[in-house]
């Protein structure tokens, strides 16, 4: 725990003593100032929880990455080397950019507050689950973006593979029917026909249902962000709404392990 | 103290190192010599668990991994902080405890001389200084085994034996050091242990005890060229070197001196010299780096 947390003040200073960390408080101030114009006041609660959770995304991702940057020079050989595990690494790297994300969100928040809205203790308690479980799933899927932690063609496979998800939603049963029948044709041809029996069936039962299979599949898979932004504009949680966050850290934990899998059997090939 | 089996790790299609076997004994200094790109780097960082072999193994001889003190050769330190600063950090990786942190700084800073420059930015350090500093965060927390890549690389003379003497106490104190160099004084100078490495592959290993005893050659001078007669004497032993009109025997071949020369005569050559010449490290690295 010393180690990580000498690592996690190493980095912190490091970025806020450079242009860069000098860069990211001029960035929250300039957000502060576009969408909560003290001239004008926020009195909406819900505006003030959305585009303040929305920036502390965005500034999770972006930090991940300059942490992770700088945590991939080569003046770091001989900090790694101490560390019994790679993997004490990756979390100060992680853990950093989380401190200095949630740091940042809340000084805009403090400063949205003045003449902003007032809110409820019950919509304060709400903002940690709110705020925090994206902000980790962000911070967790940016270092799957850095050359830290990509090896080989990893990162093609992750963001492929969320784009696949993201493009899978809108697919309905006529798009995948038609697929199906292709390969039943490809079947058909090769002799198969057993299986193109099997898939001619599938495509056909595909084509006379009502339900888009692939895109509630998938859609499942993103209804914790749409959960809580209605549970953001609701200004409450439902019973299950409430699971939102605990399914976007789940998220987030299966992002870091496949990341600590990563970096913890690469080679180290710092920047110099 | 670590065992290297048969390690080669490839970059693409190159191949850094191949099929290398060392033993790195517990204590010993041991000095890794060969020109650029001969794999010193690699190795080391394979030691160090930078980088994982394609293939072989390498792991300790004791039960568990001996925390390790690693310099790299570029003296690339984090600029911002000050010399003392940057040691702290170190030492709090090395679970060295805050109390004694401090006091782990002083001595690793007195031990390589750069206590005047404890509060000085690294940026603001010299080339010879940020050298020290290099080697100063290599000693915070005791570590038992101390990987060093160049460490008195572009030193001034004085410098160099600074650097020199500090590694001849870390060995006095018992530590198992491997270092990394392209001068063969150097080595000389402060390893217990030699291993030339050239494309990749140990060329020649041996203590420096053994490396450094004189190794004699014979030399047999003819009146002739010997071309007619090479074959034949080459096939004698592999270590016989036929070159004009002269024969060399070297180190195992040292014993067929009289057949060689038998062989001369009875082919109706006249010898008109026959010398003793030692063979230096130098020459050694030589042939090796050819």
């Amino acid at each position: 725990m010393q180690r990580i947390l000498v690592m996690i003040r190493y980095l912190l200073h490091s970025l806020f003593t450079s242009l860069a960390g000098l860069l990211y408080v001029l960035v929250a101030v300039v957000f502060w100032l576009l969408f909560f114009d003290p001239r004008q006041g926020t009195p909406e609660a819900e505006y003030y929880v959305l585009v303040i959770g929305a920036f502390g995304v965005a500034v999770s991702f972006l930090l991940t990455l300059s942490i992770a940057s700088r945590a991939n020079r080569a003046v770091n050989y001989p900090l790694l080397v101490r560390l019994p595990s790679r993997v004490e690494y990756l979390t100060a790297v992680f853990v950093s950019a989380l401190i200095a994300a949630v740091l940042l969100q809340l000084l805009v928040a403090a400063l949205a507050l003045f003449r902003g809205p007032a809110l409820m203790p019950g919509q304060a308690l709400e903002l940690p689950p709110i705020w925090l479980a994206p902000n980790i799933l962000a911070a967790a899927l940016a270092l799957h973006a850095s050359d830290f932690v990509a090896a080989g063609w990893s990162r093609v496979y992750v963001f492929g593979v969320l784009a696949l998800f993201l493009f899978g939603q809108g697919i309905d049963n006529t798009f995948l029917s038609g697929f199906v029948a292709s390969l039943n044709r490809f079947f058909l041809e090769q002799g198969w026909f057993e299986v193109s029996n099997a898939l001619s069936d599938f495509s056909n039962g595909m084509s006379n249902s009502d339900t888009n299979v692939l895109s509630r599949i998938l859609g499942f898979i993103f209804w914790p962000f749409r959960a809580i932004v209605e549970a953001s504009v609701n200004g409450y949680f439902t019973p299950t709404q409430a699971l939102a966050p605990a399914i976007l850290l789940l998220y987030a934990t299966i992002l870091f392990m496949l990341a600590a899998d990563l970096f913890a059997n690469k080679d180290i090939e710092f920047t110099e | 103290m670590v065992e290297i089996t048969n390690v080669t790790k490839r970059f693409y299609s190159l191949t850094a190192i191949n099929n290398v076997s060392l033993q790195i004994p517990r204590g010993g200094v041991v000095g890794l010599l060969g020109p650029n790109g001969a794999g010193k780097t690699t190795l080391l960082k394979l030691i160090a668990g930078l980088l994982n072999p394609d293939s072989g193994r390498i792991r300790p001889t004791t039960r568990y991994w001996p925390a390790i003190g690693y310099k790299p050769e570029r003296l690339l330190f984090p600029n911002q902080l000050r010399v003392s600063q940057y040691l702290e950090i170190v030492a709090g990786l090395s679970d060295v405890t805050r109390i004694d942190a401090e006091k782990a700084v002083f001595e690793a800073l007195a031990r390589v001389s750069l206590l005047e420059a404890a509060g000085k930015k690294i940026k603001d350090c010299s080339k010879g200084m940020r050298q020290r500093l290099g080697l100063a965060q290599v000693l915070i927390g005791d570590p038992p085994l101390l990987l060093l890549d160049e460490p008195a690389n572009g030193l001034d003379p004085e410098g160099q034996a600074d650097i020199h003497r500090c590694i001849q106490e870390l060995h006095a104190g018992g530590k198992t050091i491997l270092m990394s160099s392209h001068q063969l004084p150097e080595v000389t100078e402060v390893c217990t242990h030699l291993v030339i490495l050239n494309e990749g592959q140990v060329y020649y290993q041996n203590s420096m005890v053994d490396a450094l005893t004189v190794r004699p050659h014979t030399i047999v001078h003819t009146d002739q060229d010997l071309a007619p007669l090479r074959e034949r004497l080459q096939a004698l032993h592999p270590d016989i070197q036929v070159e004009a009109n002269t024969v060399i025997l070297r180190n195992e071949a040292m014993a067929l001196r009289r057949e060689v020369l038998t062989a001369v005569l009875q082919a109706g050559l006249d010898v008109i010299h026959v010398a003793q010449r030692n063979v230096t490290l130098a020459e050694i690295y030589a042939e090796a780096v050819q």
